[in-house]
């Protein structure tokens, strides 16, 4: 029972990541658990909250959730949703400064930034490139092998990098693996061939494109392979920014 | 081309919610007939009928499901939005012919639109002094009129919010989980199907329902359909400029409850909760995360839209507990039953939305629900609230029998 304590424990560590965000929730609702007088406003955004959070930290709630979920044990964290943490540190923040609005807007919008951290800092955020949000280049790419209007859909081979966009684009471009590969790591033996190896054997890659029907290889330029491509019998049919596109003329309907 | 878009995005993502909300509006009390409630109303509702129409279609067409989902939801809607229409028209009509004027504001010298609007959404109505000394008036929940610091405050929230929503079209957040999602309603739009091609790679699938009934990926695929835009660029650039102020407009009420009597603390409430979700980026998963990087996915909506409707909902019911009888009797149209339990109808609707968000924000939607009621119970001693929690989570049962039986 204290092993999965201490797993929720991470959990809720992990959640409020530097953790002072949870310190200005935890004051905030201690504030009103005290300060509140109307017991309708401290039921819902006091105590409901309060036996949310104990619930979260109960080893029973944890056991029930990863028996009922297939993906519980992953996604445990969630319950802290239930917690209505802005609403809390927001509502609090204007109970105490009532009378000092200006003062009160100032020190409390101060402490929300210090404590916490901007989403656009985030590693993930981006600058977008376009209304799409995906990366110009998969673009580029995408346009160059889409099939036309009328046209059967097409199967092409895509760096890992490109994978999870591709099919945003285009979704009449099939890949014989996916996002999917990298998350879960299953064998596939065009992923094989393309990316778990430092040269790439052309032959080998070939044989397996061929058996999974994929008309064109996305090949990074610069990317290791003991036999050029084209010397293979494929066409390099477009270079896109850091891409050779090549077409397998044996796979062209 | 580009301007048919918009319009139809402008259409679909604004004007119908909106029409269809003033057909729940009959059911609201006086206080709360708004234009943000009503069309936060009218979004539940174009959810909840998603749901009815598009899993049906998903389960039993094995060809074709998307475009029936298309034409039967549409036509829904539309039906919806016109009776909507024709239904306020009638009461407005019928107030007009009675000579009816505003309670807190007799003044008509606006214009038709400026009248149209007051009989339409009474709700907006300002607290004016003659509402300040009348006993017959819930002051603290009416809209006041505000000091010139207030309308700064208000500014503020607005510079930050449409900062938010600049910074939602010109930065790309990257998620993984997109690659599924996204995709899926991408699919919907190009290749006409409901959940039966694997998104990853373009091979043919037996439907998942673990994902599959969460049909919201598919609503975005009917408003990508219904006006001409790439899927892709509805997830990403549009569904944030509407999501994001439909998640604002429930803080909003929220606020307004908790900061009752003192309403010209809410825009003050109201900047505290935009930086706090856009500083609330502490861990890739908190709540607030999840709204600002994958808005249009259903797992950010649990979060932020489920979550805090159903909060609103019981903040709402707590502070209708202990209204005097005359005040309740005011704001309740005589006392109308439909209309006393209005906020248990929306509960009930808000369950549906929660099925379509995702399969684990039914679970949620029923455990926050339970939690809420217990205290409900606690407080007020009614045990009718367990009878009216129990009926408000029936489409969150018959989601899981079918999930189940599948």
């Amino acid at each position: 029972m204290y092993g999965i304590f201490m797993e929720s424990w991470v959990i809720f560590k992990q959640y409020g990541g530097n953790g002072f965000m949870l310190v200005l929730f935890a004051a905030a609702l201690i504030y009103l658990l005290i300060a509140e007088k109307d017991y309708r406003k401290k039921m819902v955004i006091g105590i409901a909250p309060l036996i949310v959070l104990l619930g979260f930290f109960v080893p029973f709630t944890r056991i029930a959730y990863v028996a009922i979920l297939d993906d519980g044990a992953d996604t445990y964290y969630r319950i802290l949703w239930l917690l209505p943490m802005g609403v809390c540190i927001a509502y609090a923040g204007c109970k105490l400064f009532a009378s000092h609005r200006r003062i009160g807007t100032v020190v409390v919008s101060a402490l929300i930034i210090l404590c916490g951290s901007i989403v656009y800092k985030n590693q993930y955020m981006q600058r977008a490139e376009n209304l799409y949000h995906i990366p110009q280049v998969a673009i580029d790419v995408c346009d160059v092998i889409s099939p036309k209007e009328g046209e059967p859909r097409v199967r092409a081979v895509f760096p890992e990098e490109l994978v999870h966009f591709v099919r945003q684009y285009d979704t009449n471009i099939m890949m014989p693996y996916g996002r999917d590969i990298i998350a879960w790591k299953y064998y596939n033996a065009v992923h094989e061939a393309y990316e778990n190896v430092e040269t790439i054997n052309a032959e080998e890659l070939l044989a397996a494109t061929r058996e999974t029907k994929c008309r064109y290889i996305v090949m990074p330029k610069g990317r290791s392979i003991d036999v050029d491509l084209e010397e293979m019998g494929l066409t390099l049919i477009a270079e896109v920014d850091a891409y050779n596109i090549y077409e397998d003329p044996k796979m062209v309907n | 081309m580009i301007v048919l878009s918009v319009l139809a995005l402008i259409l679909w993502l604004f004007i119908i919610p909106m029409c269809m909300g003033l057909l729940l509006q009959g059911l609201l009390p006086y206080t709360k007939k708004t234009i943000g409630i009503t069309f936060l109303c009218g979004f539940i509702l174009s959810f909840a009928v998603f749901e009815v129409v598009s899993i049906p279609c998903m389960i039993l067409l094995k060809y074709g499901a998307f475009k029936m989902c298309v034409r039967v939801f549409g036509a829904c809607e539309i039906l919806l939005s016109a009776l909507g229409v024709f239904l306020t028209a009638k009461r407005v009509r019928k107030k007009v012919r009675d000579g009816y004027v505003p309670r807190f504001s007799e003044d008509f010298r606006g214009g038709r639109i400026h009248t149209f609007m007051k009989l339409t959404f009474p709700g907006e109505e300002k607290a004016d002094p003659s509402a300040l000394i009348s006993p017959r008036t819930d002051v603290r929940v009416m809209k006041v009129q505000y000091s010139l610091e207030s309308y700064v405050f208000w500014g503020i929230f607005f510079l930050i919010v449409l900062f938010q929503l600049f910074m939602a079209v010109f930065m790309a957040p990257f998620d993984g989980d997109d690659a599924y999602y996204v995709v899926e309603s991408l699919l919907a739009q190009q290749a006409g199907v409901m959940n039966t091609i694997l998104p990853y790679t373009g091979s043919s699938t037996s439907l998942d329902l673990r994902h599959a009934m969460a049909v919201f990926t598919m609503w975005e695929a009917f408003i990508a359909k219904v006006s001409g835009v790439h899927a892709t660029i509805v997830c990403h650039s549009i569904m944030p400029l509407v999501l994001l102020p439909l998640v604002y407009l429930i803080y909003l009420e929220i606020g307004r409850i908790l900061l009752a009597g003192k309403q010209a603390m809410v825009p003050i409430f109201m900047i505290f909760m935009s930086l706090f979700i856009m500083f609330g980026n502490t861990s890739i998963y908190t709540a607030e995360t999840f709204l600002m990087m994958r808005t249009w996915q259903g797992k950010a909506m649990v979060s932020n839209f489920i979550i805090p409707l159903i909060l609103w909902l019981f903040l709402w019911m707590f502070d209708d507990c202990r209204k005097p009888g005359y005040l309740w009797k005011e704001e309740t149209a005589g006392g109308t039953r439909v209309i006393r339990n209005c906020s248990w109808v929306i509960l009930f609707m808000v369950n549906m939305c929660a099925g379509i968000m995702s399969s684990m924000g039914i679970m949620f939607a029923c455990g926050f629900t339970a939690l809420l009621t217990f205290l409900l119970l606690i407080y007020t001693i009614d045990f009718k609230v367990i009878v009216k929690a129990a009926l408000s989570i029936i489409p969150s049962v018959i989601y899981l029998l079918v999930y189940k039986s599948m």
